[in-house]
């Protein structure tokens, strides 16, 4: 290839290519998403931009530069079926015939129909799962598959599914991080609601975890000497980390926004792109007359 | 130190860039690309999810992330009720008792728990001119309430009143709701009572 | 290095080595000179930063000394201030010689590379300070973008137009790796800061335009000028052509065809065909590898232990084994089987690391070892210091990078099971961390030795440039000696 321009037109081409591919085509798949319908409560939007203070955080967290030790993604391996049986009914001998039909051990069959509702088969692929309740209904009981995503980082509770491109729709700019050396924050806001907790962990991380290698953020606070009488705000702080006596640990404006944005953090709404059976709350009371059970 | 080891002696000779030869490409290489390539495109036909915007890693289908999604096992009771507290109770009453002079009630009305296909056009058209429930005769104009309601909305609530307050009707689907407003197409004036019931 | 008056002015007649290298010397003296200064820079905050995990009480109360303000600093400065920086600077000398013509305006690209300084500066002190963008790779605050984008623009075209008054029709490949690498960062670096911060997208595009900017400007940028000095020096150095012309074509189509889709990470919160194909990209980078593997090997072919001797060898030598390892580590972490083990992990910054300071990194300390004293027409003050200098940099990436690894995958694995503790975790992994802390010590020892040798090279070539005109001030200066 000798000459100039056509060296040029081949980088050029190249070039086009992935960004047409990589920058331009997602653009139009997930640059222009709007909020979506959760799947099972269809009366919540999702997301919903973070609250004021909760985007003011975002900003100490951008110049902080957590993303460097901190990912804010959920990755997920798979999708696994529980069945979960919620009534027996009245036929409890075809019903127990059917759960041991399905693989169940036969001794001590009452206990599969004690505590219900409860899981009787776990981790089955959609059909056989389908399958079994189908039985299990036709046996008289009541039962329902549940859909569970599983993965490491779902087992180290980290998230109840995986991430998805709707879930950053309203952080500017998203800030999903490369390393762990920290635990993933993406559900943060689930795991540790207590913003106190965060307070002290920022101050003085090896006081909440034992040999963390997190630096202590100790410019986001404000040691003062104490006036008429200790401020509500300070951090209650014990032994080697209390502040010398007279003197109180103060959060600044930014520390509170920090931790009012790790309490926001939470991706554990039903969508159509990551789909399982929401956490069961206790059952409201249903629209006819008959009591809440 | 000289850090050219094959540098002329004289730094103002004739520039002797070295050219490169025309050797060949080896064509194992060539070989190993189309090789790499295809391996490539199968993982991508199994993992790629074909450009589809909504399906991620590890599903690998449209169908596969489909197959997942809750389905509307029952009716969505919660659902039909708030669209019934939003749209209906004003006159039916926020437990479908009716308000005489108003509207005619729906608890215990052979009119809700009977055929589907009347209860669908009530809410979809209107009902006016005489009508008789539960022995009582009213004579009112219902607007076409549900007009604008999406068949999944339209259904839930009627669902909601079939099976409420000791009611026993039967489950109404958005594919029958659909049905119907494609049958029916556009029907401006309401439907009266003797229409209704020459439909079965 | 006598200027020949005849042909200064026809662009036709080839020029004399000695003249070519005289009009580089402005503009490689002040790239070759901010980027040696930038990359002792960028290892004292990396070092400061790698302090910070086993004592991250280190310097913990300054604010501006935050690990993840350093860190971006340090990854930025050695990415804009010295790599950036000293390509532009070899891709211009090597193009200025290929071609057999002056520079264009040299001093216009002086000025250019101030500029450029000048973007880098006020950047990472805005890092420092807080206003770091959020973005790996591009932490920069746009107020510094467009310093450096004004400066780039009076590199670049220059250097284009270099290119275009050559003596020599036919491009050789190196100048094709230069050309694509002019080229393409102002393309990626104008997309980037446009779609990223001046008119901002939306949701994860921003990450996925992040990983598309990291990937072509660390793959494919430092790639394509890597390999153009590669194919410059390697011929040069050993006093025999490049084995194969169409061979280094291959390489040049195959690594931007298929380098600029990598970069895309597997477990990413985007649709799956994004990742996808990203991963197969990433695989199909083997064939670039294999093809300059192959053409180095057999321009060499037996004479690599003849040239080990040449210090500036080593350095190019060493460069190419650590960018087919940095490759071979990156396709690894592709692939399906281990990229779920190596995610999140110290693997990838190994990784990385490898490629920007071992490939990288030594390829143009290489580039500067050869360049400077044709330009300057002075040795480096110390011999010495060069070799010592290949010693801890070959040595401090090694040291750096393999624990690093070596850590990620031992990380990537307890992090796979959930019955182990995080913290557990954290301390399995600082035993690799201090090994690799250790070696970022070396390489910023190595940076400190190659600024003072540049530095006394260049106030050498300042006195003999001054030499006569001091001495004649002087003596008219001095009153006439009477001698009775």
């Amino acid at each position: 290839m000798s000459c100039g321009p056509l060296v040029f037109l081949a980088a050029f081409f190249a070039l086009a290519v992935s960004w047409f591919g990589l920058v331009l085509a997602p653009q139009f798949q997930v640059g222009r998403l709007q909020q979506e319908t959760n799947v099972v409560n269809k009366a919540e939007l999702y997301p919903s931009a973070r609250p004021g203070l909760a985007r003011q955080g975002l900003e100490v967290y951008r110049a902080a530069g957590c993303a460097a030790c901190h990912t804010e993604q959920v990755g997920q391996t798979g999708t696994v079926c529980d069945v979960v049986l919620i009534d027996a009914g009245t036929n409890h001998a075809a019903l127990i015939e059917t759960l041991i039909r399905s693989g169940l051990g036969r001794s001590n069959p009452g206990q599969y129909l004690s505590e219900l509702p409860k899981p009787v088969r776990q981790g089955l692929n959609k059909d056989e799962a389908d399958r079994l309740a189908t039985a299990l209904k036709s046996a008289g009981a009541k039962a329902e598959v549940r859909i569970v995503p599983v993965g490491p980082d779902i087992a180290r509770g980290w998230g109840k599914r995986r991430t998805v491109a709707e879930d950053y729709l309203y952080d500017d700019p998203v800030m999903l991080g490369s390393l762990r050396v920290g635990p993933d924050l993406a559900n943060v806001g689930v795991r540790l609601p207590d913003p106190n907790w965060h307070l002290r962990h920022l101050y003085a991380p090896r006081l909440e975890v034992r040999d963390s290698p997190m630096p202590p953020y100790r410019y986001l606070f404000t040691m003062r000497r104490i006036g008429w009488q200790p401020s509500l705000d300070a951090l209650q702080l014990p032994g080697e980390f209390a502040p010398p006596p007279g003197f109180e640990i103060v959060p600044k404006p930014e520390a509170r926004a920090l931790v009012a944005y790790l309490s926001s953090l939470r991706t554990d709404a039903v969508l159509f792109e990551a789909p399982m059976t929401a956490p069961s709350a206790p059952a409201a009371a249903t629209a006819t007359n008959t009591p809440a059970k | 130190m000289s850090l050219e080891s094959n540098q002329p002696a004289s730094n103002t000779s004739a520039i002797q860039e070295p050219q490169a030869r025309a050797g060949l490409a080896p064509v194992w290489l060539i070989v190993l690309m189309f090789v790499l390539l295809y391996c490539g495109a199968v993982y991508f036909d199994q993992n790629g999810g074909w450009f589809d915007s909504r399906v991620y890693a590890p599903y690998q289908t449209y169908t596969e992330l489909e197959s997942f999604q809750p389905k509307g096992e029952g009716p969505d009771l919660a659902r039909g009720k708030a669209v019934f507290d939003t749209i209906c109770a004003l006159c039916h009453g926020a437990n479908g008792e009716g308000k005489p002079g108003q509207a005619p009630p729906l608890a215990g009305s052979e009119w809700a728990q009977g055929s589907p296909d009347r209860m669908i056009r009530i809410p979809l058209y209107g009902l006016s001119g005489a009508v008789s429930v539960k022995g009582q005769q009213f004579n009112l104009a219902m607007p076409a309430m549900g007009a604008a309601l999406s068949p999944d909305d339209l259904a839930a609530v009627l669902v909601y009143i079939r099976t409420s307050w000791g009611n026993k009707g039967s489950v109404v689907t958005p594919e029958q709701v659909s049905a119907i407003k494609a049958k029916v197409g556009n029907h401006p004036q309401p439907f009266t009572a003797d229409e209704l019931n020459a439909i079965q | 290095m006598i200027e020949d008056p005849s042909s200064s002015g026809s662009p036709a007649a080839r020029l004399d080595t000695a003249q070519v290298d005289a009009s580089c010397r402005v503009p490689l003296f002040v790239l070759f000179g901010s980027a040696v200064s930038w990359a002792v820079m960028a290892s004292v905050l990396a070092l400061i930063a790698s302090i910070k995990f086993h004592s991250p009480d280190f310097l913990a109360d300054c604010e501006w000394l935050t690990y993840g303000r350093v860190h971006a600093a340090a990854v930025d400065a050695q990415l804009y201030g010295f790599a950036l920086q000293s390509g532009f600077g070899a891709a211009l000398w090597i193009i200025a010689r290929l071609g057999g013509t002056r520079v264009s305006q040299p001093w216009l690209i002086g000025f250019g590379g101030k500029l450029w300084n000048l973007g880098v500066l006020v950047g990472v002190i805005g890092i420092l300070a807080g206003d770091s963008t959020g973005f790996e790779n591009f932490e920069m605050p746009r107020y510094a973008g467009w310093i450096l984008f004004l400066g780039y623009l009076m590199i670049g075209l220059w250097t284009a137009l270099t290119l275009y008054r050559r003596n020599e029709g036919r491009l050789s490949p190196p100048q094709w790796f230069f050309l694509a690498a002019l080229f393409w960062f102002p393309w990626i670096d104008s997309a980037a800061h446009l779609l990223l911060l001046v008119f901002r997208v939306r949701g994860v595009e921003q990450s996925l335009i992040d990983w598309w900017w990291s990937d072509n400007l660390l793959l494919v940028w430092l790639s394509l000028t890597g390999l153009g000095a590669v194919f410059y020096l390697v011929p040069k150095l050993a006093g025999r052509p490049l084995h194969s012309d169409p061979l280094a074509l291959f390489a040049f189509w195959t690594l931007i065809l298929f380098g600029s889709w990598a970069g895309i990470p597997a477990g990413a919160p985007v649709p799956a065909w994004i990742p996808a194909l990203s991963a197969v990209a990433t695989v199909m980078t083997s064939i670039p590898l294999l093809a300059v593997a192959v053409n180095v090997r057999r321009t060499l072919a037996g004479h690599c232990r003849a040239l080990a001797a040449n210090p500036a060898f080593r350095f190019v030598g060493f460069g190419i084994a650590a960018w087919l390892a940095a490759g071979a580590m990156r396709i690894a972490g592709a692939l399906p089987g281990i990229s779920p083990v190596t995610s999140f992990t110290w693997f990838g910054v190994a990784q990385s690391e490898l490629h920007s300071y071992g490939f990288f990194a030594m390829i143009l300390f290489g580039a500067i070892y050869c360049s400077v004293p044709q330009v300057a027409g002075l040795e480096w003050p110390c011999a010495r210091s060069v070799r010592a200098h290949f010693w801890l940099g070959s040595i401090g990436i090694l040291l750096s990078a393999v624990p690093l690894a070596v850590g990620g995958i031992f990380q990537g694995l307890k992090l796979n099971d959930a019955g182990t503790g995080f913290v557990e975790l954290t301390k399995a992994t600082l035993p690799f961390l201090r090994a690799s802390t250790l070696g970022d010590l070396l390489m910023m020892l190595g940076n400190v030795l190659l600024l003072v040798n540049f530095v006394r090279l260049s106030v050498r070539f300042g006195r003999a440039r001054w030499a006569p005109f001091c001495a004649s001030f002087a003596a008219d200066l001095k009153p006439a000696e009477v001698k009775p």
